[in-house]
């Protein structure tokens, strides 16, 4: 105790300050333990609950519903997921015994009361629930978190909306695409998709026509996605005047019109040379006789990728077989062509071999 | 007992009084400051793995990944692998991931290496257009799977981990690059976890995953199927020690951008900013480190955004040394690389544009994680002596030892606190009660003696500068691993198991 009493004040602060961290770390520890214990409490409560819902919302007859029992607020977001994940497959088809399980149990309005009060999970899945149930009222309520700061959210409320109202939510949803890098693209593209081509189109080519050249190309990547046809002659006008090479590369990489290129074989000379590359696989994706010629030329690149991807480009055309393959290996006199030319063929035998050997062992 | 006495008396001199007090000062604030600066990353860390696991806890939209994912080129570096890189790459081969591509670079092996890779896969020789964007030793020969077209392997004369590593990304196709160990275990869905932050910020260079403590528990086929605790002391030791240095060291850096080290065990880089930098660098044992060092510098000089960042998930599992000796070897090349990595980065310090790089990590790293070991070790040699000589009193001794000890198991106790917060790999109360007295125990005597070959490796390094990078040898029981037949049949059987969560 000589401690406590002691006349340097360092010691006494240090002993002070080892107690509390002694004191703080006993809190720590038990801390652990019960939050341990408390999370299996809760897992378990949420795996009986998944498991007696999941039981009686699979089991609900598609002409009716039988009798529901209440549904305890412990048990609302194992409900919820369940309810959710029965939706999913479902989506587009028939719903309507599920949507009717959520009237009898009240869900609209415990859903608003989670989505205000919720926490992040419970939040998340009462706005997926309300995509579920497609009621306008759902969509004035959410609206507003489309500009969520969580990219989690804000998607999920876009999906939800696109649910409830797609005509009114598309108007919303795309010019936020070019705002938002957050956004991943493929729940940009999942949500583009399920929303259907001919809703999403017309004002995919708007927000694409207007975008800068940063936002342009993942834009223009969405509209080929969702209709191919509507991106044609966006993407031949890029082609034609636009001097981004980031937006030229990506437009040749989703050009499927064999039509454009004449577009096309001009930028196999472009200063860029991701740009002669991308119009290299292009041509031997879309190519016609007469295009062998031009790949040839840039066999000798000074871009190992080019060089590369003209000879893959070669092969892929179909008129060019692995003797014109071969002819054209003799016809070169630059080793760096003869080299790539080589190298591609080896790849081509080895793609063959493997092949062979599935097929072999298939039969 | 006259000399002693004649010593003592000395000792006690007024000078030495003055200067004790002072070093007495510096080991205080020196104390406060890096106590201060940890407790304050654990609680970035909180804050970082609360708001992760809410973001990750759940898939909550059909993210249609697979179309958006880039391919990946996987670069297994191996010298004198011969026992391990057949199931390594088996298992690599079950990863789920859309596109990628492995690579197997064979560092000089002297022993079967080369051959087992070749006989394993069906290897044969390749005409590669070989490009050498950066220097490395010459490479012999490149070979392509006649099997599995996703496998080449890079025969290449013995330069070293770094040296091994540039030859990888040299025949690298793919815009992504992925390193690994030959000896680590990944989970199946590891690299869809580690390429996700890619995804989602495009401005994204480099990600790094966790790496776990694989001894103790149990891997059938290339595949975790049991997470447990070692029963080895040190193993035990270091998984406390594993737990610490990822959920608190490497998470509470991310947040802030200035996350300096990417295991070198588990990371993916852009290829290209990797290459603009001029690849690994041959000259340090901390390659990987040294080299988001670099790409931070880099991408600051020329103003670029930029992030690297960590994922927490627990994807990536290794065994660590349960030995003496081949701990010494490793943290003593651990801290030698650190060093590497630091001194010529030293320009860096308190640079205007560095951001928290410079203003932050770098000096962290100086303060704490380059002198820590020195300070420490030269605490202990000043302060028992003196204690012993009754120039300090006991009193005093005991109780800053108290104090230091405390916020040693606090530290350990709190990366606990994350690990129950995020992924609970060990959740029985047993483990979790074992985990604590592991985090007790570890500040008595295991500290020290690591401290003490951290100083040592110091020492070396200022006596020796100019070595190159190589290859760590640390024994390998692999007590842990259980085969069901053979390799081929093991790759295919991987999916029908339990994953970890």
């Amino acid at each position: 105790m000589d401690i406590l009493t002691g006349s340097d004040p360092k010691i006494v602060l240090a002993f002070w300050s080892g107690v509390a961290v002694a004191a703080i770390t006993c809190i720590m520890l038990a801390v652990i333990i019960v939050m341990r214990q408390v999370v299996l409490r809760r897992e378990r409560i949420h795996a009986n609950a998944v498991a007696f819902w999941s039981a009686i919302v699979i089991a609900t007859p598609v002409d009716g519903v039988g009798k529901i029992p209440p549904l305890p607020d412990r048990d609302m977001t194992g409900f919820l997921e369940v309810w959710n994940e029965v939706h999913e497959p479902l989506r587009g088809g028939t719903t309507a015994h599920l949507t009717r399980v959520a009237r009898e149990l009240g869900l609209e309005e415990r859903l608003y009361n989670r989505l205000s009060h919720g926490r992040f999970h419970t939040r998340l899945v009462a706005i997926i629930a309300m995509g579920h149930i497609q009621n306008a009222e759902s969509f004035r309520r959410i609206e507003k978190f489309m500009d969520d700061t969580n990219p989690i959210v804000s998607l999920c409320v876009a999906r939800a909306l696109m649910q409830i109202d797609p005509d009114k939510a598309i108007s919303m949803f795309v010019p936020r695409i070019a705002s938002r890098s957050d956004w991943s693209q493929g729940s940009i593209a999942t949500i583009l998709n399920e929303a259907g081509a001919d809703r999403v189109t017309r004002e995919l080519s708007e927000a694409t026509l207007q975008a800068n050249v940063d936002m342009a190309p993942r834009l223009i990547r969405f509209l080929a996605s969702v209709s191919p046809e509507s991106a044609g002659p966006i993407i031949r006008n890029i082609l034609l005047a636009s001097l981004d090479g980031g937006l030229i590369s990506t437009c040749l990489q989703v050009m499927s019109n064999p039509e454009d290129l004449d577009c096309v074989r001009p930028l196999l000379v472009h200063p860029r040379w991701h740009v002669r590359m991308q119009a290299a696989v292009t041509l031997g994706r879309l190519g016609v006789p007469g295009d062998e010629q031009l790949l040839v030329a840039i066999l000798s690149d000074q871009q190992w990728w080019v060089r590369y991807r003209a000879a893959q480009a070669l092969m892929a055309l179909g008129f060019v077989n692995t003797d014109g393959m071969r002819r054209i290996l003799n016809s070169q006199t630059d080793d760096y062509a003869r080299d790539i030319i080589k190298h591609v063929l080896a790849e081509g035998a080895m793609i063959k071999v493997v092949v062979t050997k599935k097929a072999t062992a298939a039969a | 007992m006259t000399y002693v006495t004649a010593i003592i008396a000395f000792l006690q001199g007024v000078q030495w009084i003055d200067l004790i007090l002072a070093l007495q000062w510096l080991f205080l604030c020196y104390f406060i400051c890096i106590n201060t600066a940890y407790l304050t990353l654990n609680y970035i860390s909180v804050f970082s793995i609360i708001g992760y696991m809410r973001d990750h806890r759940a898939d909550y939209l059909p993210t249609n990944l697979a179309s958006y994912q880039p391919p990946v080129s996987i670069l297994v570096p191996a010298y004198n692998e011969e026992g391990s890189i057949v199931s390594s790459v088996h298992s690599l081969l079950g990863l789920e991931y859309p596109e990628f591509e492995i690579v197997v670079i064979n560092d000089g092996s002297t022993d079967n290496t080369l051959d087992e890779v070749i006989a394993a896969f069906g290897m044969v020789e390749f005409p590669e257009a070989y490009r050498r964007r950066i220097e490395t030793a010459a490479v012999r020969k490149i070979y392509a799977s006649s099997r599995y077209p996703r496998v080449r392997l890079i025969d290449k004369d013995n330069g070293g981990k770094a040296d091994t590593l540039n030859a990888g990304i040299n025949c690298a196709r793919y815009p992504l690059f992925c390193s690994i160990d030959a000896d680590c275990i990944l989970q199946p869905d590891s690299l869809g976890r580690v390429v996700r932050p890619f995804l989602e910020d495009p401005t994204m260079v480099a990600v790094g995953g966790v790496v776990r403590v694989l001894n103790g528990c149990t891997v059938r086929n290339g595949l975790m199927e049991k997470v447990g605790l070692p029963q080895n002391y040190l193993a035990r030791f270091q998984l406390v020690e594993y737990l610490r240095a990822f959920l608190f060291g490497r998470l509470g850096w991310s947040p802030l951008n200035a996350l300096l080290i990417i295991s070198g065990a588990f990371g993916v880089f852009k290829k290209e900013r990797v290459i603009a930098i001029g690849g690994y660098r041959s000259e340090t044992v901390g390659e990987d480190m040294d080299l988001v060092v670099r790409l931070h510098r880099n991408l600051r000089r020329e103003k670029r955004p930029y992030r690297i960042t960590f994922v927490p998930d627990p994807i990536c599992w290794t065994e660590v040394p349960t030995d003496l000796k081949s701990l010494k070897t490793q943290r003593m090349r651990w801290q030698r690389g650190l060093a590497e990595s630091l001194a010529p980065n030293f320009a860096a310090l308190f640079d205007r544009r560095g951001g928290a790089v410079s203003w932050l990590a770098l000096p962290f790293m100086f303060t704490f994680e380059l002198l820590g070991p020195v300070i420490e070790v030269i605490g202990y040699a000043i302060m028992i002596p003196l204690w012993l000589l009754g120039l300090i009193p006991l009193q005093s001794f005991l109780v800053f030892l108290f104090l230091s000890l405390g916020l040693g198991v606090l530290l350990s106790t709190n990366a606990l606190f994350l690990e129950e917060l995020s992924f609970q790999m060990y959740p029985r109360l047993g483990q979790q009660v074992k985990l604590f007295g592991i985090a007790i125990l570890e500040n008595f005597g295991y500290r020290q003696i690591t401290s003490v070959w951290r100083f040592m490796a110091i020492i070396k390094w200022l006596f020796s500068f100019s070595k190159k990078s190589h290859w760590g040898e640390i024994a390998r029981d692999g007590s842990w691993q259980r085969h069901s037949g053979s390799p081929e049949a093991d790759a295919l059987s991987r999916r029908d198991l339990p994953t970890v969560p």
